[in-house]
């Protein structure tokens, strides 16, 4: 009996030890992670070294109206954060073997009639020369990239076993005319199509379950409201007998649409059916709440809540219940997403009225830093295979949307030219295989 | 009539840059308190005279309703310049806050004053927020502080349905720029003033 509690008493000390430790690793890890310039990209990530091989033209030559296969090729396999591009003129046995390439991309083009080209597109065992993808694609030349695209998806599912996102999507605002504006390219930045052309702002682009659509806010009413167009559709209004409905964030099971509504200058979580319009309140709470985001397989909603003065992220169950604060460090922690592997969230932090990346684990341990030193960088979103994540930054004078690897490491500007913000990542395309 | 409406709206704009002086900051609400309201007060004598050729009863009584609109909107205007003028002159948000500073109480209870008087005007009032922070938390934060604006001309005794209040977070911003100055001038409220029915 009395060693039963001795051992108790021990135990509530180790415990206190051990809390004691968490609460300061945090602020360790953060200083560690202050002295690394994240621009130089000290990756944590398994890259797997890929040769890249131009492709064989015709004789009569093809008058190339942007980059040849094995451009596009290596800007996919740079963006995806999983290979080291090992570039060669033609296969060659000595430099592979040196650069530890065991997998080589290489094809063939070739002119058909109606002004299309055929491209025949190979992946190769370096030693044997053996096939392990091989596929053909007959498209003009204008669709070449897309068609790239599918190839390097697929020479992801063959070497990694997962699921590529070179033929994903991002949604983002896109300043015309002094206008804000949602626009949708391809996740390179290429294939730009201008999705919402009103005289009054819109923003805060989700996408709709399946890529089916868009919603966003508009202001046409003189007040922030929530809208839904299909592609190829007509825009609808969400939720009309809500004031002021901005947020979204689609439930990624169900389709249904999870946003914050401001009434009399309190702003609550409600959740919706985009389809019977019904909406009903999420959670009761006293304080305000935004920025809400689903877990991926929506058991559990991140959302910011000013309860302590400024905004700080905390976590729900999907019935409202069981909140927990995760952000404690910094005055300013928002906009939080969980990435799509399920262990950790990016969200927005701003200190001395700059802002920055961050990662933690769920309970909030574990702080990495991934941007610093470069402007304001905002509004985090996870690639749909967890690698990547793509954000605004104002870096180089003006907002523009780049994408870094989840560490940090290897960030790649996609857009180049006017105002450029708050990407939103698509789900994966189903009509790949 | 007209002359007589414009004699008022004078008056009644000199009457305002007199109280104007009175605060406590005068040299920076004089020059541009009288121009931006005469404009206005000068707009309902022209437009009546392009309409004179036709002259039956019934068109003289759309044209006395044209008047008595126009009249109305050129009032609205005036009076909508007069709030946003008062407002203009004072940050009255401090950086992530939505209290209301004592400067700010002493500008409201003006326009309170006005809309005491001014029984058929009613008013939107907006919520801004600096650039800094995320579109998302300064829409709620826009709100915070429309909301006490609100209810600050609530407790002076302005009818609350006679209000409606609305956030533009940061997406609105009056001064360009990432200077603090810019940013204190886009902490604000801003006034919309619509006729009621």
């Amino acid at each position: 009996m009395k060693k039963k509690t001795k051992a108790f008493r021990f135990s509530t000390l180790a415990m206190s030890i051990a809390l004691g430790v968490m609460f300061l690793l945090p602020s360790l890890s953060f200083a560690a992670i202050d002295t690394i310039a994240v621009d130089v990209g000290i990756s944590v990530f398994k890259t797997m070294p890929i040769g890249i091989v131009p492709f064989t033209e015709p004789k009569e030559n093809i008058e190339w109206i942007e980059e040849k296969p094995h451009q596009i090729l290596t800007r996919d396999a740079n963006l995806s954060g999983r290979f080291e591009v090992v570039a060669s003129d033609k296969f060659n046995l000595a430099l592979f073997s040196r650069k530890h390439v065991k997998h080589y991309v290489t094809g063939k083009v070739t002119k058909q009639d109606g002004n299309k080209l055929r491209v025949d597109c190979y992946l190769y065992i370096a030693q044997t020369k053996d096939m392990l993808v091989g596929e053909t694609y007959v498209v003009p030349q204008q669709e070449l990239r897309r068609a790239m695209h599918k190839f390097f998806d697929l020479v992801i599912k063959r070497l990694w076993g997962e699921r590529g996102v070179a033929s994903t999507k991002l949604a983002y605002v896109s300043k015309m005319d002094g206008i804000k504006q949602v626009v949708v390219s391809d996740y390179d930045g290429y294939h730009r199509s201008q999705i919402t052309r009103d005289t009054s702002i819109s923003m805060m682009p989700v996408w709709m379950k399946e890529n089916k659509g868009l919603v966003y806010v508009n202001f046409k009413t003189h007040r922030p409201r929530l809208y839904f167009k299909k592609f190829g559709g007509v825009e609808q209004p969400l939720f009309p007998n809500l004031d002021q409905t901005y947020s979204p964030a689609v439930n990624p099971v169900t389709g249904e649409l999870l946003f914050s509504s401001t009434v009399d200058g309190k702003t609550d979580l409600y959740i919706g059916n985009m389809n019977s319009g019904k909406a009903r309140k999420f959670a009761y709470l006293k304080s305000n709440q935004t920025s809400p985001a689903w877990s991926p397989y929506a058991t559990e909603v991140l959302f910011t809540s000013d309860r302590g003065g400024g905004p700080q992220i905390f976590v729900m169950g999907k019935d409202g219940s069981d909140m927990r604060r995760v952000t404690f460090m910094g005055r300013y922690n928002e906009r939080a997403s969980w990435s799509p592997e399920g262990d950790r969230i990016a969200y927005t932090s701003m200190d001395n009225g700059k802002m920055n990346i961050y990662t933690c684990a769920l309970d909030g341990s574990d702080i990495v830093q991934l941007t610093n030193n470069a402007g304001n960088n905002e509004h985090p979103t996870w690639s749909p295979d967890g690698k990547l994540i793509a954000f605004a930054s104002n870096r180089s004078g003006s907002y523009q949307i780049y994408i870094m690897r989840k560490d940090g490491s290897n960030v790649t500007r996609i857009t180049n030219s006017g105002e450029n913000t708050s990407p939103t990542w698509s789900f994966f395309y189903d009509d790949l295989d | 009539m007209n002359k007589l409406l414009k004699f008022a709206l004078v008056a009644s704009v000199v009457g305002f840059a007199l109280t104007a002086c009175a605060t406590p900051e005068p040299p920076k609400t004089e020059p541009e308190a009288a121009p931006a309201p005469e404009a206005t007060a000068v707009q309902p004598e022209t437009a009546p005279i392009a309409e004179q050729p036709v002259l039956n009863a019934d068109s003289l009584a759309a044209v006395k309703a044209k008047e008595e609109a126009e009249r109305l909107e050129a009032e609205r205007a005036r009076l909508e310049a007069l709030i946003n003028q008062i407002m203009s002159e004072d940050v009255y948000f401090d950086f992530d806050r939505s209290e209301l500073t004592e400067k700010a109480k002493e500008l409201l209870a003006q326009v309170a004053e006005l809309l005491i008087k001014e029984t058929r005007f009613s008013i939107t009032i907006e919520g801004h927020t600096d650039a800094r922070g995320t579109e998302d938390y300064n829409f709620t934060l826009g709100a915070k502080r429309a909301m006490k604006v609100k209810e600050f001309l609530a407790a002076y005794g302005i009818d609350a349905k006679r209000m409606e209040s609305v956030s533009y977070g940061k997406e609105a911003p009056k001064a360009a720029g990432e200077s603090e100055e810019a940013y204190s001038q886009n902490r604000r409220a801003n006034f919309r003033v619509n006729i009621r029915d």
